[in-house]
């Protein structure tokens, strides 16, 4: 432990130079200033980023993307607080909160409490990520083909469930899309191309950053304008810095939306925003003051901040030790590793075992960072909000267009990033949730080459996939996800509660 | 999108994705087994996709009785609706902003990259303005400054070579 804990402050040591601390500021600033904007969102932020920092050494580069990342989480509260919209959709559920506290004239508290909460929630997950991923990561090293290829089945239908909650279908059909999209190029044993109908760049695959700027960026350039303006209502700003007693007060519910928050962070691609509602939620069943929800109250608001940002390291540790996405930012944050060359999965801890604690380093130092400029300079950067989408949707699909080009200088990524931003914009319209779409196009290669290999292992018997111990799990959870989804099983679910209580009900009459 | 027109639009959706994910298995059945050079049979390319195209058809399948079961396949298009339809203030400003960035993007690598990006950016911030004088000279110092900006920071910052 205490090992650990040197190697830990060794890489924290590292990172404290002027020039590194000089970027995490700038770019946890920047972060904050993409939250706030609605229509820019966390995703498009992190894999802008990833392609303005390519070329720098691949610690320094990631060191700024977590920056962006857990700055564009935060900053979506000030929104969410100021204006009643989001700033990114994992502070949906700080509006419900923070928008009646700021219409009580308490902006500034609100605020304080927000940037507090995202704190307390990323340090909490920061411990989570700094105990769980190794010992994840060890486990994962028992894993073969055949839990490889339930481990994505897995993670595209609980994606798809969780992040379309009101129709799973469509869910799973957008996970199922972007798997297929994996298949697109050549394949890894015997370098057949697959849908490349004889066109060179087809065959070179579909690129996740293009795709995802498209998806991401594009597609919210066009949902932003299609939408109406947003008025911006002015807010006095007061006190910001929050009293120790305020906080002290909800402990229970810091700590318990801490938890939550990194667990679901960790499931595979559904990120903050559920992760902030589920914090939410169970804060508002165990809360004394249930009455004050929806209202103005403090602990919902601190459960819902608490949730997102804790939900960011949650995402990350499945990232580092399973090479699988927790969220949409974090799956760009995957895809950055790999441009930089480093190889997240449960090899990790072999081949790069210091690459955790820089990690650990990074979120500490980006926590800290949001934690200050959270509580400065508030009133300056809040003047962002004003700028009209007009003028500044026009300048991020620029920055989508070259950002998309500057990773090869292909002007085939342009192409895909157009495409796949009209396809994104879409399914948002249809309600097919875009998270799992973009799991799917990650854990596509391994989903392929994971089935063919069992396949070739077990002579076509598809028996093992089922006996074998680790994988008989994963399939108990899809089916359990699958089934618990089902029509047929809510209505049967109903009437069993129902015969349940009838002989009590009797009773009581 | 309203409940009603959510289900349209599924019943639409839902042949797509059924004869989407069929094309798919065809076109996975038509690729090489690579038996003939002694490859395992299991290793094959259409494996994978093939199963794909089977789900993403079936879901498709269950997606349109769906819709059919809400009446989504009750479709009323006449040229009036289609009229009032691009009348809406949200379809024409959703219509402009794509059809400015996919000319930007069509004609990136045809026009040189700082007069391309300044137009569009220009065009982009008129498209939804007054055409007032200020308006237009505000506009245009925004976009040869922005152009200039982006030019510069990824040709001579992140040395790329600009489109």
């Amino acid at each position: 432990m205490f090992q650990g804990l040197i190697q830990l402050g060794n890489e924290l040591s590292q990172f404290l130079t002027p020039r590194l601390i000089f970027d995490v500021l700038w770019s946890t600033q920047l972060g904050i200033i993409v939250g706030m904007l609605p229509g820019l969102t966390a995703t498009m932020g992190v894999a802008l980023m990833t392609t303005l920092t390519y070329k720098f050494a691949s610690s320094h580069a990631v060191l700024i993307l977590i920056c962006m990342y857990i700055g564009a989480i935060f900053g979506g509260s000030r929104t969410a607080i100021l204006i009643n919209i989001p700033g990114t959709p994992a502070n949906a559920a700080t509006t419900v909160d923070g928008n009646p506290l700021a219409k009580q004239g308490k902006a500034g508290s609100a605020m304080g409490i927000a940037t507090t909460g995202s704190f307390l929630g990323s340090l909490f997950g920061l411990l989570m990520l700094a105990i769980f991923t190794p010992i994840i990561g060890n486990a994962a090293l028992s894993f073969h083909s055949f839990e490889y290829f339930w481990l994505t089945i897995f993670g595209i239908v609980i994606s798809g469930s969780l992040t379309a909650p009101k129709d799973p279908l469509k869910g799973w059909v957008s996970g199922f899309l972007g798997l297929f999209v994996a298949t697109i190029g050549m394949e890894s044993m015997h370098a057949y191309r697959r849908f490349s109908f004889g066109n060179v760049d087809l065959a070179g695959g579909i690129q996740l950053l293009p795709a995802m700027i498209g998806v991401f960026g594009f597609s919210e350039v066009l949902m932003v304008m299609k939408q109406p303006a947003i008025k911006i209502v002015s807010n006095k700003i007061e006190k910001v810095i929050p009293s120790l007693k305020d906080i002290a007060k909800y402990w229970q519910t810091i700590i318990r939306s801490g938890f939550i928050g990194t667990v679901i962070g960790a499931i595979p691609g559904v990120g903050e925003d559920i992760g902030a509602w589920v914090s939410y939620d169970f804060a508002k069943r165990a809360s004394k003051e249930k009455e004050k929800y929806g209202k103005g109250s403090i602990e919902g608001l601190v459960a819902a901040e608490t949730g997102n940002n804790a939900a960011i390291p949650g995402a990350i540790i499945p990232v580092l030790s399973l090479a699988v996405p927790g969220s949409a930012p974090a799956a760009v944050l995957l895809g950055a590793m790999l441009i930089h060359g480093i190889r997240p999965g449960p090899l990790l801890m072999i081949e790069n075992p210091n690459f955790i604690y820089q990690v650990v380093s990074m979120i500490f130092l980006a926590t800290c960072a949001m934690f200050v400029l959270g509580l400065s300079l508030i009133r300056v950067f809040v003047k962002i909000l004003i700028i009209p989408r007009q003028k500044l949707m026009p300048v991020v699909f620029a920055l989508c267009v070259i950002g998309s080009y500057a990773l090869s200088s292909k002007m085939f990524d342009v192409l895909v990033m157009a495409v796949f931003g009209i396809v994104g914009y879409a399914m948002k319209e249809m309600e097919y949730p875009v998270a799992p779409f973009v799991l799917g196009i990650i854990l596509g290669d391994l989903l392929d080459s994971n089935l063919r290999r069992s396949l070739i292992l077990t002579n076509g018997s598809i028996i093992p996939f089922f006996t074998r111990p680790i994988s008989f799990v994963f399939f108990l959870f899809i089916l359990i996800t699958v089934i618990t989804q089902m029509n047929w099983f809510k209505n049967f679910l109903k009437a069993f509660k129902l015969a349940i209580k009838k002989p009590f009900l009797k009773m009581k009459n | 999108m309203k409940e009603e027109d959510m289900n349209k639009a599924d019943f639409f959706t839902s042949i797509f994705l059924f004869l989407f994910g069929l094309i798919i298995f065809i076109m996975s059945l038509k690729m090489p087994t690579f038996r003939e050079v002694g490859a395992d049979p299991y290793s094959a390319p259409g494996i994978v996709p093939g199963i794909l195209g089977v789900i993403i058809a079936c879901m498709g399948a269950i997606l349109f009785f769906r819709s059919v079961i809400r009446k989504g396949y009750k479709i009323h298009i006449s040229f009036q609706s289609i009229m009032l339809f691009l009348k809406n203030n949200s379809i024409k400003r959703f219509l402009i902003a794509l059809f400015l960035s996919l000319f930007y993007v069509i004609f990136l690598g045809k026009i040189d990259y700082f007069i391309l990006t300044g137009i569009y950016i220009f065009s982009f911030i008129l498209a939804f303005e007054s055409k007032s004088k200020k308006n237009i000279i505000l506009a245009l110092l925004l976009a040869v400054a922005i152009a200039a900006s982006i030019s510069f920071v990824f040709r001579y910052l992140f040395l790329v070579t600009l489109p």
